[in-house]
C-alpha cells in the first residue's frame, strides 16, 4: 500500500464509492448474512410489485418495480452464492471490524435523537446529542465538550433558523419568541 | 441587435454585479452544506425577489444556480459527502485525494475546469441554442428510456467493484424511487398500506442517509486517527496541468452541454456520464480511477458545469426545463410577466442575451470565489474527528429535515444511513442507489408512454428502435456498456492485446 496514502483502505470498509469495501477472495463476518437478507428483501419486493398491477398491461405500474425487483432478486442470488463460495475471513469478527461498540452506541444516539426531536424540540435534543456524542469521542473534559456543542449548535440554528428560516421543531423551547426576540433587537422596536 | 446589447447591462448596473456575485457565494456555500439544494435555495428565494423587477430577481438566481453546481465539490472532495447529486462524481477520485492531504490541489483543479465547462455551456447558449434545442426536441419517448438504462448501465464505471453488486444497488435506487403514489394512475407502489409512504421517499433523505450518515458512522473507526493536514501551497493549478487536461475538459464539457439541454436530465447526469467517457478515454491516468485520478475530477466538473448553460437552451427557446432548478426558474419568469419558449425569443431577445450576461458574470465570480475560498474550506477537514462527526450527523439531520419540514424524511435519512454503513462494508456502491432514485421517474414514465404509443406490442417498440438512427445509436451504446462490463469482454479484449503484442514480437 502507497505509503502516503492517509485513509483506510486496509479496512475495506468502502472510503470511496469507486472502491467499495469486501474482499474479491473472501468474505467478511456477517457478508453472507447480509446478502441472504438482500435476497429475502428482494423477494418479497417482488412480490409486492406482482401485486401493483400483475402482467394486465405493459404499460401498467407495476412493470417497471417488477422488472427492478427481479433484477435485485437475481443479482442478490448470484451475490449468496458467490459469497457462499468464498471463505470465511478469520483475521476479523463482527464486533471489532463491523459492528464496534462505538457505532452501535452512535447508532442508539441518532435513532434516540430522532425520536425526541419532535417533542422535546431541536435546540435541547441537538445540545443534549453533541454534548454526549463529542464525550463519547473526545477524552477531554465535559466543560471542553459542552462548549464545542453549544457553540457549534448556536452557529448552526443561526444559520437554519435564522439565515435560511428553516423550521425546526420547537418541542419545549419557546423559539418562536425568541426569534422574535431577536429580530425586535437587531429590527428595532416600534 | 439592441437585444444583444441587454448582455452588458449586467456590467453597467453596479446593484446587478452585487447581486450576481452575493449569488454565486451564496450558492458555493450552500451547494456546498449536504441537504441544502440549490434547488431549494432558488424555490426559497422566489418568495422573496416576487416583488423586486425582473433583471435583479434572475441575476441572484442565475449567481446561486452557477455557484450552487461547483459548490457541491466541495464537501465531495473535503467529506467523501457530496453537496449535490452533480458532486456525486467528483467524491469519487476528490475524496481519496483529500485523504493523501490534497485537497488544495483538487479543489484548485475542480474550480479552473468547472471554470472551463461553464464557459463552454454559456457559449453554446449563446450561439448554438436554436440548433441544440431542435435536437432535444426530437428525442422519442423511447430514446429518454434508453438515456436513463444508459444512465443505469454506467454503474460498472461507477465502481471497481462486483457488477452484480452494482446493478442490484442501481435496481435497489429504481425501487426507491417508484415507492409512492404513480404519477399516471395514482396506484399505491411499495406503500404496504402506510399513509406515510404514499407520498414516496424524498431522495435527498435516501442522498443524506447513504453519503452523509453512513461516512460518519465509517469515520468512528478511524477516531483515533490524527486529522490528515492538507497541503495547500499550490491552490492555482499551473498552466502545464490545465494544458495537459484540456483536451478532456473540452470533450467531457460537449458531454456537459448536450445531456444539459435534454429536458429532465442534469449536471448529475452529465457528471455521471462524462466520468464514464474520462475513464474510456484515459489509457494510463497518474493513478487509477477511484484513488485519486485527476481526470476523475476534471470529467464531471466541466460537465456539470456546462450542464447549466445547457440547461437553458430548452428553458429559453422551447419553455422546457433543462432541470429542477430550470424548472423553478420558468415559474419565476412567469410570475415576473414572461412567458418562456419560442415566444421568448422573439418578443424578449433582450431577456435571453441578459441573462447569458449574467451566466458569464457568475461563472468569473465562481472562479473568483473558488479560488480565495479554499483555505477556510480545508481547515473543515482539520477539525478532530470527535467534533467533525457528530456535527455531520447533526447537519445531516437538519437537512433532511430542510427538505420538507418532516420528521419521516429524517427516520428515512437513518435508516439508508444505517443501511448504507453494511453495503459500504460488504462491497455494495451506493453511487448507483441515487442514480436509480433520480432516473426512476425518467425509466417508468417514458417506459409506459414508448409502450402505450406502440399499442402495447413489444414488436413494434423494438421495430421503433431499430428504424429510428437515434434510437438505435442509442440502443447500440447500451449494448455496447453492458457487454464491455462483462468477465466475456475482459477475457476477449485480453486475448486480442496478447495476439497483438504477439503479432508485434514476430514483427
Amino acid at each position: 500500500m502507497d505509503e502516503e496514502f492517509h485513509g483506510h483502505g486496509e479496512h475495506h470498509d468502502g472510503s470511496s464509492d469507486a472502491t467499495p469495501g469486501g474482499y474479491e477472495d473472501s468474505r467478511r463476518p456477517g457478508e453472507l448474512a447480509f446478502a441472504i437478507f438482500l435476497l429475502l428483501a428482494s423477494g418479497y419486493l417482488l412480490k409486492e410489485a406482482y401485486g401493483i398491477s400483475g402482467f394486465e398491461a405493459l404499460s401498467g405500474p407495476g412493470v417497471v418495480p417488477m422488472g427492478t425487483t427481479a433484477v435485485m432478486l437475481i443479482t442478490a442470488l448470484i451475490a449468496v452464492l458467490t459469497t457462499w463460495r468464498r471463505p470465511l475471513l478469520t483475521t476479523e469478527t463482527i464486533a471489532k471490524d463491523i459492528l464496534p461498540l462505538r457505532v452501535i452506541v452512535f447508532v442508539v444516539l441518532i435513532v434516540s435523537y430522532g425520536l425526541l426531536l419532535k417533542p422535546v424540540g431541536f435546540l435541547p435534543t441537538s445540545a443534549i446529542f453533541l454534548i454526549l456524542a463529542i464525550k463519547f469521542l473526545d477524552p477531554r473534559s465535559w466543560l471542553f465538550a459542552t462548549a464545542v456543542a453549544l457553540f457549534s449548535l448556536i452557529l448552526v440554528w443561526f444559520v437554519f433558523r435564522i439565515i435560511f428560516t428553516v423550521l425546526m421543531p420547537a418541542g419545549i423551547v419557546p423559539e418562536a419568541e425568541m426569534v422574535q426576540a431577536l429580530r425586535d433587537l437587531f429590527g428595532g422596536a416600534k | 441587435m439592441d437585444a444583444f446589447l441587454a448582455f452588458f447591462t449586467i456590467f453597467t448596473q453596479p446593484e446587478l454585479l452585487l447581486l450576481v456575485g452575493v449569488g454565486t457565494f451564496a450558492g458555493v456555500y450552500i451547494g456546498a452544506i449536504p441537504g441544502l439544494s440549490v434547488t431549494m435555495a432558488v424555490s426559497i428565494l422566489i418568495s422573496f425577489t416576487f416583488s423586486w423587477d425582473v433583471y435583479p430577481a434572475i441575476s441572484l438566481m442565475v449567481g446561486i444556480y452557477m455557484g450552487g453546481v461547483y459548490g457541491g465539490s466541495r464537501t465531495a472532495i473535503l467529506l467523501n459527502i457530496p453537496g449535490a447529486p452533480s458532486a456525486i462524481a467528483t467524491a469519487l477520485d476528490g475524496y481519496p485525494m483529500a485523504l493523501r492531504g490534497e485537497a488544495g490541489q483538487a479543489i484548485g483543479v475542480t474550480t479552473v475546469m468547472s471554470f472551463f465547462g461553464g464557459f463552454i455551456g454559456i457559449l453554446v447558449l449563446a450561439l448554438a441554442a436554436p440548433f441544440v434545442s431542435d435536437f432535444a426536441l426530437s428525442f422519442q419517448p423511447r430514446d429518454y428510456m434508453l438515456l436513463a438504462v444508459l444512465g443505469i448501465l454506467l454503474v460498472g464505471s461507477l465502481s471497481q467493484g462486483s457488477l452484480v453488486k452494482g446493478i442490484f444497488a442501481g435496481a435497489l435506487g429504481i425501487a426507491i424511487g417508484a415507492v409512492g403514489r404513480d404519477p399516471l394512475t395514482f396506484t399505491e407502489r411499495f406503500t404496504f398500506d402506510l399513509p406515510v409512504m404514499q407520498g414516496g421517499i424524498s431522495f435527498i433523505a435516501v442522498m443524506i442517509g447513504m453519503f452523509g450518515v453512513s461516512e460518519a458512522l465509517l469515520q468512528l473507526h478511524h477516531v483515533g486517527l490524527p486529522a490528515v493536514r492538507q497541503k495547500i501551497t499550490r491552490i492555482v493549478p499551473s498552466f502545464g496541468t490545465v494544458r495537459k487536461y484540456l483536451p478532456l475538459a473540452l470533450q467531457t464539457s460537449s458531454i456537459g452541454v448536450i445531456i444539459g439541454a435534454l429536458p429532465g436530465t442534469g449536471g448529475d447526469i452529465a457528471a455521471l456520464m462524462a466520468y464514464d467517457h474520462a475513464k474510456r478515454v484515459t489509457k494510463k491516468p497518474a493513478r487509477p480511477f477511484g484513488q485519486g485520478a485527476m481526470e476523475g475530477l476534471v470529467a464531471p466538473e466541466t460537465a456539470n458545469n456546462a450542464a447549466v448553460g445547457g440547461a437553458f437552451i430548452p428553458m429559453m427557446t422551447l419553455g422546457i426545463p433543462g432541470d429542477a432548478v430550470t424548472a423553478i426558474m420558468i415559474g419565476a419568469l412567469f410570475i415576473h410577466g414572461l412567458n418562456p419558449g419560442p415566444m421568448l425569443m422573439i418578443d424578449k431577445p433582450d431577456m435571453f442575451w441578459f441573462i447569458v450576461g449574467a451566466l458569464v458574470t457568475a461563472n468569473f465570480f465562481m472562479l473568483l470565489f473558488g479560488l480565495t475560498g479554499i483555505r477556510i474550506f480545508t481547515k473543515i477537514v482539520e477539525m478532530p474527528r470527535s467534533v467533525l462527526i457528530p456535527l455531520i450527523l447533526l447537519l445531516s439531520i437538519v437537512g433532511a429535515y430542510a427538505v420538507n419540514n418532516s420528521l419521516t424524511d429524517v427516520y428515512w435519512m437513518l435508516g439508508f444511513g444505517v443501511f448504507g454503513y453494511f453495503m459500504r462494508h460488504y462491497g455494495y456502491p451506493l453511487g448507483p442507489v441515487i442514480l436509480g432514485v433520480i432516473l426512476s421517474r425518467l425509466l417508468d414514465d417514458n417506459w409506459r408512454r414508448a409502450i402505450i404509443s406502440e399499442r402495447e406490442d413489444l414488436g413494434r417498440f423494438f421495430h421503433g428502435i431499430l428504424t429510428s438512427p437515434l434510437s438505435l445509436v442509442l440502443f447500440l451504446t447500451v449494448l455496447f456498456i453492458f457487454f464491455s462490463q462483462t468477465p466475456l469482454w475482459h477475457k476477449l479484449k485480453a486475448r486480442l492485446l496478447r495476439d497483438r503484442t504477439a503479432e508485434e514480437a514476430e514483427q
